[in-house]
């Protein structure tokens, strides 16, 4: 894993793991859309959004070339994304987009398993897709944008590769009529050979792409298999050609080195082997053979072509990631299994027919056993629960690298970065954030330092990234210190744009504000490597509202924006203290109680409605009676008897009143069943519950809410 | 008690050995029985999910007075409605006969209090109780159709109008 800065090595993994999964979708992707045949508005905005994020995390590992290839296939599908229609001819669409997955999986294997890596040149590749994007503009004709799909339609120049080393034979390879999947056949060629003769090096074959592209098959057919090697023992070469599968005839072409009497080995049609099938025929093949090879496996993944020519022992080998994904709802399904075994052994072990014996080594082993329970259980939860330094730390890479190439001065300042969320939020939030924070560096922070301190601002630009988990939320905020949105800029934009749905004078500047979150707007009115295409705010709002959060905008002209999302803690983990009232049982967060205590009669104050009150270090604080707030029958109702919660939040404080204290306990956050989201449960104080070790259910208590009733 | 799969089979089974019968002598689907008071009422099986007692409910503030609260159905929290008072109908203390129907419509999971669970009774097309006019409105909105049975008249309800529809109408309230 060389050829990675220092420092960036762990997140190598991640980089690769995500990038692969957003190739496996992307393939996916075209492999659907070409079957069906045409493109949704969907479908470009998905292909979009995953060169995009492709291109980002690239950049910020520093693979430069990755960088610009994805670049240039953004490139593309923006163009296709504002004039859908000119898609008529989508054919050399595909195999140019194919052919850069492969290079990119390619490089990624070799990212993956080489540990002298060095970054190979697309600038071929780049030079394709150029092509393909002018032409996409109609700048260039359709023939030239064929030439510039290259080798993947080599159906048109099935010459000899030109750029073959003289000392290497070709051999022109035609299989059985019929047979399908010729494709693959070659592919198995190709190995059939490796396998069979030592030292034999495949220099090249034609057409490239058989692994990946079903419809070379059809080139396969009409002109045959090339394939040039070079070996020292052609003759044993030539044999196992002939000996592979489905091979009906073979022809050696051109070559010098080649002895005389191998030329024809066999008599065969090596002439005229196939040229006879008129080219309807070939078009009804192959649908056909494509079908066949789509239909039983549509999971297989073609593989790198590259790690497939450099070390077939290789590829199954070494240097895997020390990640796996695992489906989440199995996680699930884990975390309610030890649920239900921690609630099972508490009724083994406190089984009311063990009551008076004296088991001494039972005792010893269901300590044991509650022991190991406890272990499993914290593990399980922690799977789950990740903290927010990975993400975050993340941005500092990009706003390093935008400062260098935007020659701006900015800081980026994280705080609360331990926040832990569930696994599901901070995978979301990954794209999220890396464009929020894109946008903050690019679009917020001014463009020269004399502009910041012309408004009497430090020269330094600051962007802030923070989280902190607030009543059963998540709230991450993205605030640069910038020059704020420019109200009137976005919207005559929006009008430009007819995203307008009434008369202008009609729209609250919040409103406007929040305009900057609709897809395809961009106020940067020039496209840079790093914003301007308005896809930002696109896949924030898409990911965020995923996970049931949502986006905000607060800005004030020359004083910088703040982003704010806000996503449910729908698995949250919190620090509790259990409390009864009555039969009921409630957690109150930890973090919100200042102290607990008994109180006496002469400390509680009763003020003109009949409200209690209580003075604690010269502060007043008003008592809430649980029992009463929540209409549950308790029998401790005498101040004395019962225990007083101190409980602060947002500089308000109040004092609870709860029957007894039972202890501290972390918890799962689980939300209220779907059933009574209609009824104002939260309004009463209550932000959702969460399922004991012995089964029983407890109510989380909402402070904020709580201390607003009241 | 995995009862939905086990009677889907039997249903398999069965509509291929009735497949021959007419119509009106098929069975069209199956459904539980129970008393709410003195009347039997039914649930169609495929909504059901299983049966359990009346388990340790919490309650929570701010719901109307017919759900009774939360309860722990294998690590999955599910609120239960009363049946009687949903009915408007007196409540009674829970007894060793009380079940809770664990029911699921569109994805929400709800229980249902209910007097006591009969059995389960299949449903042929002959069963059905032509009264168009009084079913599915007002009081009776909670109604799918009526089964006449020899041993009286079942209402089936609709689970779906059960857990969608916030408010009844309760005659005098």
């Amino acid at each position: 894993m060389a050829k990675v800065e220092p420092g960036m090595e762990a997140m190598v993994d991640v980089y690769i793991f995500e990038t692969t999964a957003l190739l496996e979708q992307l393939d996916e992707i075209l492999l659907r859309t070409e079957k069906a045949n045409e493109f949704t508005e969907e479908d470009i905005n998905e292909i979009f959004r995953i060169m995009h994020t492709v291109k980002g995390s690239s950049a910020m590992m520093g693979f430069e070339n990755l960088q610009m290839l994805a670049h240039k296939g953004e490139d593309m599908f923006f163009i296709i994304r504002e004039a859908p229609e000119k898609m008529t001819d989508v054919g050399f669409v595909y195999d140019l987009v194919f052919q850069m997955s492969d290079l990119f999986k390619a490089e990624i294997d070799m990212i993956q398993n080489d540990d002298d890596y060095t970054a190979t040149d697309f600038s071929e590749m780049i030079g394709k897709l150029e092509k393909g994007a002018k032409m996409l503009k109609g700048e260039l004709d359709s023939a030239e944008a064929a030439e510039a799909a290259g080798a993947a339609d080599a159906g048109a120049a099935p010459a000899v590769p030109a750029d073959v080393a003289p000392d290497c034979t070709t051999v022109r390879v035609f299989f059985e009529d019929g047979c399908k999947m010729e494709n693959i056949r070659a592919f198995m060629l190709i190995n059939n050979v490796k396998e069979t003769v030592d030292d034999v090096e495949i220099v090249k074959y034609v057409p490239e792409d058989i692994e990946s592209n079903q419809d070379s098959a059809n080139v396969i057919i009409d002109n045959g298999f090339l394939l040039s090697f070079r070996a020292p023992d052609v003759k044993a070469v030539l044999s196992a050609i002939e000996g592979s599968l489905n091979v009906q005839s073979y022809e050696v072409i051109d070559n010098t080195t080649a002895p005389a009497e191998e030329k024809a080995p066999e008599p065969a049609p090596a002439a005229a082997p196939q040229p006879a099938p008129a080219p309807a025929a070939a078009a009804q093949a192959a649908p056909a053979a494509a079908a066949a090879q789509a239909a039983p496996k549509p999971a297989e993944k073609p593989k790198a072509p590259a790690a497939e020519q450099k070390a077939p022992t290789a590829s199954s080998g070494g240097g895997k990631q020390s990640l796996i994904s695992v489906n989440l709802q199995k996680l699930d399904q884990l975390h309610d299994i030890v649920g239900e075994i921690i609630t099972t052994e508490s009724m083994v072990i406190s089984n009311p027919e063990l009551e008076g014996l004296r088991l001494e080594s039972f005792t010893k082993s269901a300590r044991e056993l509650r022991k190991l329970t406890d272990e499993l259980q914290d593990t399980v939860m922690s799977i789950r629960m990740v903290p927010l330094t990975g993400p975050f730390q993340k941005m500092n890479r990009i706003v390093r690298d935008m400062k260098v190439k935007l020659n701006k001065d900015v800081e980026l300042v994280i705080e609360g970065d331990t926040t832990e969320v569930d696994k599901s939020i901070v995978d979301n939030l990954n794209d999220p954030l890396m464009h929020l924070v894109r946008n903050a560096v690019d679009h917020g922070i001014e463009n020269t330092t004399e502009e910041r301190v012309a408004r009497g601002k430090p020269a330094k630009g600051t962007v802030k990234l923070s989280a902190m988990s607030s009543s059963g939320e998540v709230v991450i905020t993205i605030s640069d210190d910038g020059q704020g949105i420019d109200t009137e800029k976005v919207i005559s934009k929006a009008e430009r744009n007819g995203l307008l749905t009434k008369p202008i004078s009609e729209y609250t500047e919040r409103e406007i504000q929040n305009m900057i979150l609709l897809p395809g707007f961009s106020t940067n009115d020039v496209v840079t490597e790093y914003s301007g295409r308005g896809v930002g705010m696109d896949v924030v709002k898409s990911n965020l509202s995923k996970m049931g959060g949502s986006l905000t905008v607060e800005s004030k002209k020359g004083e910088g924006t703040s982003f704010i999302i806000k996503i449910p803690l729908t698995l949250a983990i919190v620090d509790g203290m259990e409390i009864m009232v009555g039969d009921a049982e409630f957690t109150v967060p930890i973090s919100v109680i200042k102290e607990s205590f008994i109180v006496k009669h002469e400390q509680i104050l009763n003020d003109t409605r009949r409200g209690e009150m209580i003075m604690i270090r010269g502060v007043c604080y008003p008592m809430l009676r649980l029992n009463e707030k929540f209409g549950l029958p308790s029998d401790v109702n005498d101040i004395e008897d019962g225990i007083v919660l101190l409980i602060e939040s947002e500089n308000r404080g109040i004092c609870l009143f709860a029957d007894k204290l039972i202890g501290e306990q972390q918890v799962v956050v689980k939300p209220f069943p779907k059933y009574l989201s209609q009824y104002d449960i939260k309004g009463q104080g209550l932000s959702g519950c969460t399922i004991m070790g012995d089964g029983s259910i407890s109510l989380i208590i909402d402070v904020n809410t709580l201390i607003g009733s009241r | 008690m995995d009862i939905k799969e086990l009677f889907a089979k039997q249903e398999e089974m069965k509509r291929k050995n009735l497949n021959a019968k007419n119509e009106k002598e098929s069975e069209i689907t199956k459904v539980l029985t129970f008393f709410i008071g003195d009347q039997v009422y039914g649930i169609e099986i495929p909504c059901v999910i299983e049966i359990i007692g009346v388990p340790h409910i919490t309650v929570v503030p701010g719901i109307p007075y017919y759900i009774k609260g939360i309860i722990n159905v294998r690590s999955k929290v599910v609120p239960v409605i009363d049946m009687r008072s949903r009915f408007g109908k007196e409540e009674k203390e829970y007894n060793e006969r009380t079940n809770t129907i664990i029911i699921e419509e569109s994805g929400v999971t709800v229980g249902v209090i209910v007097d006591e669970v009969i059995g389960v009774l299949p449903v042929y097309q002959k069963n059905i109780a032509n009264s168009p006019d009084r079913i599915g409105v007002n009081d009776n909105k909670f109604i799918k159709y009526l089964l006449e049975m020899q041993d009286g008249i079942k209402l089936v309800l609709d689970v779906a109008k059960l857990i969608y529809d916030g408010d009844m109408y309760l005659g005098d309230e």
